[in-house]
């Protein structure tokens, strides 16, 4: 993965002192906090800031900064419940008027994103400000495939990352937002990813994209895709379920914003060796048939017969297949076809599947971009066969 | 000489004939006073714990209707303070939630609930009856209520057996176990075995017999997959250990595809 370390290379505009922003910043280690005030420093004017951390943060090197004590939470790779009712408490005791939440590894985001991130929701009438970061084409797959295409898809939002680890928040998006969080932590599910842009969205708030430039993304401290890819999933698909009526209503996607991340469409850096992936799947589909007809139409069933039989070197998954199936999963997630973690976990060998297929894909020359917004555009294009399979599940379905 | 005795000691045709039709008339009357004793006795009893039957309809009847009133009630009593919006927005992504509103659940457990009371109360008159007129042995009622808990038993047992075998193929095809399915079907005989035992324990059908053959059993489908499990995963458990060791950089060299698969982030 690409890292990048931010230069101070831009000449800072201070946002105005009258304004207080509360910045968060979710558990990380001492050198990066240290990184993090430095950039933040230089971004605006200390008067505005209200820094809030868990951690013990070094006042003396930074007197002109306030600071506020921030209960502690557990560390974690993205943001979760337990950030956002701390952000909004913290906000709210402080008579702040914009939140900003630096996830982990917030010093290798740039100045100017953290600047555009806090001016979008301190006077650009936006409630919700998320970054488009610069990833490697073979970082983030899991978003790519899966978490902004259903986002795109069914909530009409072209935001890249929908579980961006850096966010802004207006305070009645945070507001929004820890009444989310409060009901999953009363719940003790502390650690649950959260939805911003589902939230924004079904609220009809304003969000604003911010390119982000390139950052490095921190990695789940278990590494192991059998756990996390469950819980992700799991989260998105029940907050699909809980906002049913509304998604289900026809909607225009705005139009396709001039990034300057363009050139994300990039070459891949290096062909990945595919076989671990595609022996997964040939595995899975040797023994996994019997729970993937509870939940798979036969069409779709067909459609993996073939990749079955496909040599390494011509394996693609049609795009409209993976959104069929990842379509007919968050359907059976709802009808509860059978244990919802039985059900998570038979969608990993397809994924991996559908990895298999885009790195083949991006080795064959095409842009990652351009196959994950062919994806998303598949998403699109099937969004019928969801709202019909939704409303009218015991409906013949060759 | 001879054949005047022997005219003399044999009977006459009609004298035998009186003989045979008395001892006929006896063994009829016996066989009937029999049968007609058996009926008395039976229809005695189905007398005597008709009551007890008439209860028992009669207080499954009661408390059927009472579950239907209660079910109804809350049902709409739940609905008036918008019970599922409540617990909708309450419950997050678990994955115990029910498959129907929380307010059918509670509208449903309240009406069967109702119907085991009354079943319950109901059986239990008709034991008290059967017991005051327990003059002849009926060893089918006991046998009966066991062939229940049995029946249960192998229900339960098979829902646990389903849920297992699923879960470990799941997570062994996850795991790139080869032998998924074998330790799949493994885990769910184990479970089957297991139940089987317990029903014809309660049932107690077999007695030592079905202790010994579920022993030999279970103990040999253990054996089978540890020795299954043990052989097939010597490649993994080596993979694993080199992989530690490449963590800890004691080992120098790595393999091209192992950091061909690190560039990928699915994060």
């Amino acid at each position: 993965m690409a890292t990048a370390n931010p230069v101070p290379d831009v000449t800072p505009t201070p946002v105005e002192a009258d304004t207080c922003l509360l910045v968060l910043l979710t558990a990380m280690p001492m050198e990066q906090l240290e990184s993090v005030l430095t950039n933040l420093t230089t971004s605006f004017a200390a008067e505005s800031l209200l820094i809030a951390a868990a951690e013990a943060l070094p006042k003396d090197s930074y007197p002109h900064l306030q600071f506020v004590s921030a209960p502690a939470t557990r560390p974690s790779w993205t943001l979760t419940a337990a950030d956002f009712v701390n952000a909004h408490q913290l906000a709210q005791k402080n008579n702040a008027r914009a939140v900003l939440m630096l996830g982990p590894g917030a010093d290798s985001l740039g100045l100017s994103a953290l600047r555009d991130l806090a001016h979008a929701v301190q006077g650009n009438g936006s409630d919700l400000a998320i970054p488009c970061y610069d990833l490697p084409p073979q970082a983030g797959l899991l978003n790519s495939a899966l978490l902004y295409p259903l986002s795109r898809a069914l909530f009409a939002s072209r935001v890249r990352f929908p579980l961006a680890i850096d966010l802004g928040l207006s305070m009645r998006m945070a507001e929004r937002l820890s009444g989310v969080a409060q009901r999953l932590t009363g719940i003790n599910q502390d650690d649950a990813p959260l939805w911003p842009i589902h939230e924004a969205v079904a609220a009809g708030y304003a969000i604003q994209e911010i390119d982000a430039g390139s950052r490095v993304m921190p990695q789940p401290s278990a590494p192991d895709l059998n756990t996390i890819l469950p819980v992700v999933a799991g989260s998105l698909f029940a907050d699909i379920e809980a906002k049913a009526a509304f998604w289900q209503r026809a909607r225009q996607l705005p139009t396709a914003r001039i990034a300057a991340a363009a050139e994300r469409a990039a070459l891949p850096d290096a062909s990945a060796d595919i076989a671990p992936m595609l022996q997964a799947f040939q595995l899975a589909y040797t023994n996994l048939q019997g729970i993937w007809s509870l939940v798979l139409p036969p069409n779709a069933l067909l459609g993996l017969k073939r990749l079955y039989t496909t040599d390494a070197e011509a394996f693609r998954m049609p795009e409209s297949l993976w959104a069929r199936i990842v379509y007919d999963f968050v359907l059976a997630y709802r009808l509860r076809t059978i244990n919802r973690g039985h059900l998570l976990g038979a969608l990993i060998p397809l994924y991996l599947a559908w990895t298999a297929s885009h790195i083949n894909i991006m080795a064959a020359g095409m842009s990652s971009e351009q196959h994950v917004e062919a994806v998303a555009a598949a998403f699109e294009a099937e969004k019928p066969y969801i709202v019909s399979r939704w409303r009218w599940p015991d409906r013949f379905n060759p | 000489m001879q054949n005047a005795l022997a005219t003399i000691l044999q009977p006459t045709a009609s004298q035998a004939a009186q003989t045979l039709y008395t001892d006929n008339a006896t063994i009829w009357n016996h066989m009937s006073d029999a049968l007609h004793q058996s009926l008395y006795r039976v229809l005695s009893m189905l007398i005597s714990i008709l009551p007890g039957i008439l209860a028992f309809f009669v207080a499954l009847a009661v408390f059927t209707v009472i579950g239907m009133v209660l079910s109804a009630v809350l049902r709409r009593g739940l609905s008036m303070v918008k019970f599922d919006e409540r617990m909708t927005r309450n419950r997050g992504n678990a994955d115990w939630t029910p498959l129907t509103s929380p307010t059918a659940l509670v509208a449903r457990v309240s009406f069967w609930g109702c119907v085991l009371l009354g079943l319950i109360i109901g059986v239990s008159a008709f034991d008290a009856s059967y017991a005051t007129a327990a003059t002849l042995p009926i060893s089918l009622l006991p046998y009966l209520t066991h062939s229940v808990g049995a029946i249960l038993l192998l229900i339960a047992g098979n829902l646990i057996a389903r849920f297992l075998a699923r879960s470990v193929l799941i997570g062994a095809v996850n795991a790139q176990l080869q032998y998924a399915r074998f330790l799949s079907l493994g885990v769910k005989w184990l479970v089957l075995v297991l139940t089987a035992a317990m029903a014809l324990d309660h049932l107690e059908i077999g007695g030592r017999v079905v202790e010994l053959a579920f022993g030999i059993l279970f103990g040999g489908i253990v054996l089978t997959l540890a020795l299954a499990v043990g052989l097939g995963s010597r490649e993994l458990v080596s993979r694993s250990l080199e992989s530690h060791v490449d963590r800890t950089g004691e080992h120098s060299t790595e393999t091209t595809a192992a950091s061909a698969s690190e560039s990928i982030r699915h994060f």
